[in-house]
């Protein structure tokens, strides 16, 4: 069945500065703000934008991402016509490869979009918070004739040199691309989301594939490859709420901006709604001593203690005397009685013992930092676990 | 296959519901923050692995219909069985008692793939093992097994049962004077087969009412035992019931045992946002769904999906369904205000514990 655009979701990175959140779990699987998960951004676009056919190229550690997605259902992607698949590499006569780079893991799926036979393919990341219409970048990239978009956004000139940077000429031709330029030249940076033509996109992967030099990636290899042969490419520049959440810094802050009115990440207005897998949970119920500001809490939740400042999310619960500020629990995470958690990610079913201290104030000071339990690990009764400090469920220390 | 196929009844308006059953029935009631009240029965039955249920509709369905949809919430779209929504058929002027419902759909009570069938009633709310209810009717080899309680307080119209020591009932009491014995709880468990043969013999006679044509009349020839749950269950058929058991709940005991992690109640996904609770506000002893924002004072209450409680607004001892607004410096106790209720900005609407006011639908105050 012929479809005009699809997409394609690169979610097989192993969002290795995550650390303990991702020791398990590939991360686009990771919880985001109380009752998400960060693929459910992506998804939620493609099924608003009205695409309703999207491949996940999954790689590392896929058992929590594939049964998250499941059917599809939740994102209205369960179709007899299209639908959500995941994609991960396979064993074919010839031999077998894993995803070698991203334009790699297209390219071993040529098979799957040929399929579907789209005039267009929108290529997209799964470690991004943040919501946009698809279609109108497809629009823009249609009316223009261009062989490829690339949404882009103004980062602050200081911060210039830690992205892929595009310099454009008055009608937003991409006329170079720079990948963290030392000096760079234009402060539009990639979002990492692309639209292309599938019969271009399809000529360039199939010669970047017989380049035995390249590295097989859309930013240092095909985007370069396509600008060389002088290749219609747009920019489509785009001002809302973006982030990438592939640090545990940036995470806890895209955490944050929940709570924040100013920062531009609203999750309440209804004609844009993020979807996710629910689980089935009563509402949150808040105790009579309890004292909850500032915060924004979910399902499942039980809170007796104190929460200022925080994300609690699905099932996560803080006992009598304990208090969390400035932190994010993650689903089913647990404060003990008395236990203190400040600057802090609780990860998944973890438990923070009683009287236990996790995480401190920020003190200027350069070894600072968050300090992050991972997924199911119990911190001990009074267990001290100070700034910037990470533990993971074999109670091994990690280092960053 | 499961051996067990679930059959719920679905029941007119009750005129104590006021406000609330205006335009729903029992069984669509919202309930506990994010529940409607049928979805607690549903619940027990997917717990129980039961796949295939029937909801015998009657009177006011369509919100009912709105909030069944095909069943996926419990898990009970599927290729084959699964929901199936029995609504009467045109011009029938709906049912006096159960058998005449189980009669009109005859046909389909001939389809259900299972040798047992539980009957319930789609406005209990309740989290019972249903699994154990079966193995108890299997091993004591009884023709029917009744869900009965042996503590009770509202009993209005209602069945009450004489057990002896095998817990045999030994005598059907229909709306006594006075209650004595174990209090009905209207879940019954039989096979396929006995309920097929009752049907018809009650059909053949013009009898209607499974309680006193059944349970009442063949209390000798059938052997017929109380399974006794004295768990939380509750009833809504007034306002005031509506409001006592929501209260309820903010005792932590009674939340926990009806939302148990063991028997998870599931309702319909409102697709909302986390709930926002903003820094000079103040929120203690509340159930909060998600989608809510709260910026004012909230206490002892109950807040559905979307609810709004603007700066400077109290809301307390009460219940809001979803998306209604309290707004700026506007305050609220002891009130039961249905979807889409706007309090306006300075307004004060007070009811009290004994008589709380319930406000209709997409009112403004």
């Amino acid at each position: 069945m012929k479809k005009e655009c699809i997409a394609m979701l690169l979610a097989g990175g192993q969002g290795s500065r995550l650390y303990v959140l991702t020791e398990n779990m590939a991360k686009p699987a990771v919880p985001f703000g109380g009752k998400f998960r960060i693929i459910d951004f992506p998804l939620s676009n493609c099924t608003n934008a009205g695409i309703d056919t999207v491949g996940v190229l999954t790689q590392y550690r896929p058992l929590e991402l594939n049964s998250y997605i499941g059917s599809g259902q939740p994102w209205d992607l369960d179709r007899e016509d299209g639908g959500v698949h995941i994609l991960p590499p396979y064993q074919s006569a010839t031999g077998a490869s894993w995803y070698k780079g991203t334009a790699n893991a297209i390219y071993q799926n040529i098979g799957f979009v040929d399929m579907y036979d789209p005039d267009y393919v929108v290529i997209l990341s799964g470690d991004h918070i943040y919501k946009m219409d698809y279609a109108d970048m497809l629009a823009r990239h249609k009316k223009a004739g261009a062989a490829c978009t690339i949404s882009v956004m103004e980062v602050p000139w200081s911060e210039a040199s830690r992205f892929g940077i595009m310099s454009v000429d008055g009608d937003d031709n991409i006329t170079e691309f720079a990948e963290k330029p030392k000096e760079p030249k234009s402060n539009l940076a990639s979002m990492g989301i692309y639209v292309f033509t599938w019969s271009k996109l399809r000529e360039y992967l199939i010669a970047d594939e017989n380049d035995s030099a390249s590295e097989n990636d859309f930013g240092k290899n095909i985007i370069p490859a396509m600008l060389g042969k002088k290749e219609k490419m747009l920019a489509y520049r785009f001002a809302g709420y973006w982030k990438d959440v592939g640090t545990l810094d940036s995470l806890w802050d895209a955490n944050m901006d929940m709570l924040a009115t100013g920062s531009g990440l609203d999750l309440f207005e209804h004609d844009w709604p993020i979807y996710g897998r629910s689980v089935s949970a009563p509402p949150a119920f808040l105790g009579k001593e309890s004292e909850v500001l500032h915060s924004v809490l979910t399902r499942g939740c039980v809170v007796e203690g104190r929460a200022e400042n925080s994300v609690l999310s699905v099932n996560s619960t803080i006992e009598e005397g304990a208090s969390v500020e400035y932190s994010i629990l993650m689903p089913g995470a647990a404060v003990k009685r008395g236990a203190h958690v400040e600057y802090a990610i609780i990860g998944e079913d973890a438990v923070v013992g009683e009287d236990a201290v996790v995480g401190a104030k920020p003190d200027g000071s350069e070894g600072w930092g968050i300090t992050v339990v991972g997924p199911e690990t119990n911190v001990p009764k009074a267990y001290k676990l100070g700034a910037k400090r990470m533990l993971n469920k074999a109670m091994k220390e990690v280092a960053r | 296959m499961n051996g067990l196929h679930g059959i719920i009844f679905s029941y007119e308006k009750q005129p104590g519901l006021r406000e609330l059953g205006e335009r729903r029935m029992p069984g669509s009631i919202p309930f506990g923050g994010r529940y409607r009240v049928i979805d607690f029965m549903l619940s027990n039955m997917h717990n129980a692995g039961i796949t295939d249920v029937g909801v015998v509709l009657h009177g006011n369905f369509r919100s009912l219909l709105d909030h069944l949809g095909n069943g996926k919430t419990w898990d009970m779209s599927r290729k084959y069985g699964g929901l199936k929504l029995l609504p009467p058929q045109s011009g029938s002027r709906g049912f006096r008692g159960k058998m005449e419902a189980l009669a009109g759909v005859r046909a389909y009570l001939d389809e259900i793939r299972q040798d047992y069938v539980v009957l319930a009633d789609s406005d209990l709310i309740i989290n019972v093992p249903l699994t154990k209810v079966f193995e108890e009717h299997l091993a004591s080899g009884a023709d029917i097994t009744c869900v009965c309680r042996s503590k009770y307080s509202n009993t209005e119209n209602a069945t009450f049962f004489l057990l002896d020591g095998e817990k045999r009932v030994t005598k059907t009491l229909i709306d006594p004077k006075k209650p004595e014995g174990c209090h009905c709880l209207e879940i019954y468990i039989l096979s396929r087969e006995l309920l097929l043969r009752l049907v018809d013999e009650c059909a053949a006679e013009e009898k209607f009412s499974w309680r006193s044509d059944v349970l009442g009349a063949k209390c000798g020839s059938l052997d017929i035992r109380g399974w006794v749950w004295d768990g939380i269950a509750a009833q809504v058929r007034t306002v005031q019931e509506y409001y006592e058991r929501s209260m309820d709940l903010l005792r932590p005991e009674v939340y926990r045992a009806l939302t148990t992690a063991e028997r998870p109640v599931y309702a319909k996904e409102d697709d909302e946002t986390p709930t926002y609770i903003a820094p000079e506000s103040r929120c203690v002893n509340s159930l909060v769904a998600d989608g809510c924002i709260i910026e004012g004072t909230v206490e002892n209450s109950i807040l559905f999906p979307g609810v709004r409680v603007e700066k400077g607004a109290t809301v307390k001892n009460s219940v809001l369904f979803k998306k209604t607004c309290v707004e700026e410096g506007a305050s609220v106790k002891y009130v039961i205000a249905d979807k889409n209720v706007r309090v306006r900005g300075g307004g004060v609407l007070t009811g009290t514990e004994s008589y709380p006011v319930a406000v209709a639908k997409n009112s403004v105050v």
